[in-house]
């Protein structure tokens, strides 16, 4: 056993953090439901943080770490299949990388444009490929998200076939759902924590009521669970371990995600304040991979059989 | 006890709905998709209401003397069940009828009551409420939006937000503070909207187009006639309006509807068969009927013309929690439509997340409930 950052990890902590640092808050006037930033993805994939796991001294472990650090951005990026399952598939492949379950073909898809590489996970095995302008139908404007997505249109009648069992690619999947959710829910916090240290009413920052900082503290149990399941998921690569680590970040998302709006009071309704942008991706990660339901039954299953 | 609606609040029910069957536009569903108080909705909720209004079914609940039917607070409830079932036509108009209306019976001058009532009975006014500031929300009784008498005339300067409706509405129902006594010291002032000195500034949310808004009052002159009761009485008044207006709306009902039309929809996908997903959906059932019955008792005791006590807050919670368990279970179960797949759904989850802070927030309801309810003691000071 050994929980400590070794060097390696810090240092491309250390670089993530010098890189996306004009990334770390919103721009003033950019007001919508997802932010994306081209520029942003480009250069992490360029400096090759979305490529740790392959690496020997850095591996899934950092990997996780690095989806999850991403994760606290405002910014919403292809991180997590990209870093934790691609290199389990096919590191070739182009990004974004859009994870979807052959048994469920309606659900909105994440990062989903042409360009983008599909993969498709269920009862014939793990297949992929290139989505072009017909396999993509256009989610509207309206998408109450904020990860830009869109729907399959279809699937083409030639995938790829990968020799990689299911089994992995969903155990690589929810850990990496789980390291993300770990990211974004750290970032609402720290966002939440700085809004009611600073805010007043009746004379006294809200932070000082006791009906908020139980709250709070209790969220920081659950993040710091998260995120701590997620870099084992990563470490031991266990069915187990990977649902249940996505099982509690749903439920960890579902605990606090309304709850967190509620401590803004009417600011938490705005989309002026960020704290949405990383809410309403955790809305979109609880639907993942059918929800706590499902994480819970995978869990079990890999348990106690 | 009958916790089934007798023939007659049957057949009221039954005309409302056939009412709406006839009245809604086709494309309806996705119409109300605009936000409450956006144009579109707003233009579309006064055609609407002078159309209730001709069928007499705009305030059926007000007196007969001010043009009402004098009908039950259990029809109130039902007229409003029906309209927020489907997404409130009626606009901003349900705050005029239920609470500024009978405000201005109980509080007005005659002057007041005579300028004001008719309109609001033809359902051709646009009210706007403004009580909340930057500073001052929860702690609503810290409010600074001064009024000065400057010969014979009142002099309002400061800063109202969240003000719904305030980008189109006639007038506002506005608190201001006249002297720095804290509750005392609060005067209600009927303004005009489109005074000189009066700039409004939308906020974009989360909750759909136009709902929020700044606004600014930089010398704004009103005469003395737009004082609404005394000056100071204003804390006095809006207890009393609260009180007229306790339950706030009725979101159960269209929590409910949200989640049969969710579960419906689950189920032509062929995704209802899983046990996780119908435990689920049956824990959200449960939270709105609790919601609901708790809500009822309250619609009782006003029947009985017993005073509504800290038991409203307790109803209101409930209501926060089923919006808050349907809107999760539509995000978790249902996702696609969230993401342009269910115009209905899209509606409910804007609307639904505001149930926890609109109209006063949910600590504060706790607070009562624990003080006065659970009577506990206080947290020293
Ligand atoms: C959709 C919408 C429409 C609105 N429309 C109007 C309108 O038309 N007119 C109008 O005047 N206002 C309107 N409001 C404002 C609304 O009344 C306020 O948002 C509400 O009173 C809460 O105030 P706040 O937003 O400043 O939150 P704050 O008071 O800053 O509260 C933030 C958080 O701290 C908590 N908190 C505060 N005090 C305590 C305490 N003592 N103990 C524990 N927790 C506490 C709150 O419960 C909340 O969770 C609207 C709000 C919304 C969301």
């Amino acid at each position: 056993m050994d929980l400590s950052i070794n060097e390696d990890q810090t240092q491309v902590l250390d670089a993530i953090d010098g890189l996306t640092r004009p990334y770390a808050s919103v721009p003033v006037h950019d007001v919508a439901f997802a932010l994306t930033s081209d520029e942003l993805d480009a250069e992490i994939a360029m400096s090759g943080f979305y490529d740790v796991l392959a690496i020997e001294e850095l591996g899934a472990v950092t990997a996780a770490m690095v989806v999850e650090k991403l994760g606290r951005l405002p910014f919403a990026l292809e991180a997590g299949a990209s870093s934790l399952v691609r290199p389990l598939v096919d590191a070739e492949l182009p990004r974004p990388w859009c994870l979807v379950e052959e048994g469920n073909l309606d659900a909105p898809v994440r990062f989903l444009k042409p360009g983008a590489t599909v993969l498709v996970v269920g009862a014939s095995g793990v297949r992929s490929f290139t989505a072009t302008a017909e396999h993509v139908r256009d989610a509207g404007d309206e998408v109450l998200f904020a990860y830009p997505m869109a729907y399959l249109a279809g699937l083409p009648d030639g995938m790829t076939s990968h020799d990689v069992p299911v089994a992995t690619v969903l155990a690589a999947w929810r850990t990496a759902a789980a390291a993300e959710a770990a990211g974004l829910l750290a970032g609402a916090l720290a966002s939440v924590v700085t809004y009611v240290s600073e805010r007043k009413q009746f004379g006294r920052p809200l932070a000082t009521f006791q009906a908020l900082r139980h709250r709070l503290a209790e969220a920081q149990v659950l993040v710091n669970g998260v995120y701590w399941l997620a870099l084992k998921a990563a470490g031991t690569g266990d069915a187990g371990d990977a649902a249940m680590a996505l099982l509690h970040a749903q439920d960890a998302a579902k605990r606090v995600n309304y709850d967190f709006h509620q401590m803004l009071g009417a600011m938490g309704m705005t989309l002026e304040h960020p704290l949405h942008l990383w809410t309403y991706r955790l809305k979109a990660l609880s639907a993942e991979l059918g929800g706590r339901g499902e994480q819970g039954l995978a869990a079990a299953a890999a348990l106690w059989g | 006890m009958d916790f089934t609606w007798n023939e007659e609040q049957r057949a009221f029910r039954d005309k409302l709905v056939a009412f709406l069957d006839k009245t809604l536009p086709e494309d309806w569903e996705e119409f109300s998709k605009h936000g409450p108080a956006s144009p579109a909705l707003t233009a579309y909720a006064a055609q609407f209401c002078r159309e209730i209004a001709g069928e007499g079914m705009l305030f059926p609940h007000w007196p007969k003397e001010h043009g009402g039917e004098g009908l039950s607070p259990w029809h109130q409830q039902i007229l409003a069940e029906v309209m927020w079932e489907v997404g409130e036509p009626r606009g901003g108009q349900y705050m005029n009828v239920n609470w500024i209306g009978p405000t201005l019976m109980a509080y007005g001058t005659e002057a007041q009551k005579a300028k004001y009532l008719p309109q609001i009975a033809r359902g051709e006014m646009l009210w706007c409420q403004g009580f909340s500031e930057p500073n001052s929300g929860s702690d609503l009784a810290s409010l600074r939006t001064r009024a000065e008498l400057v010969d014979g005339q009142y002099r309002i300067n400061g800063q109202k937000i969240w003000t719904s409706y305030a980008g189109l509405a006639d007038t506002c129902f506005l608190l201001t503070r006249t002297s720095d006594d804290r509750k005392k010291g609060i005067t209600i002032l009927l303004v005009p909207m489109d005074t000189p000195g009066i700039t409004v500034r939308q906020i974009p949310s989360l909750i759909g187009e136009g709902d929020i808004h700044e606004v600014f009052f930089d010398d704004v002159m009103v005469p003395l006639s737009a004082r609404f009761g005394e000056e100071g009485q204003a804390w006095e008044i809006i207890s009393y309006s609260l009180k007229n207006e306790r339950l706030g709306i009725p979101r159960y009902q269209l929590a409910r509807a949200a989640l049969d039309r969710a579960v419906n929809t689950l189920k032509t996908r062929s995704r209802f068969q899983r046990e996780a997903v119908r435990i689920e959906a049956a824990r959200c059932a449960a939270l709105t009927e609790a919601a609901r019955i708790a809500c009822y008792a309250i619609v009782q005791k006003r029947v009985d013309g017993l005073a509504v006590g800290p038991e409203a807050s307790s109803a209101r919670f409930a209501v926060v929690q089923a919006e808050r368990a349907v809107c999760e279970f539509v995000a978790e179960f249902l996702p696609e439509a969230l993401a342009g797949g269910s115009a209905f759904l899209q509606m409910h989850h804007q609307r639904g997340i505001v149930a926890g802070i609109a109209s006063g927030a949910a600590e504060i309801q706790l607070n009562i409930i624990a003080s006065d309810v659970l009577e506990l003691p206080r947290e020293p000071r």
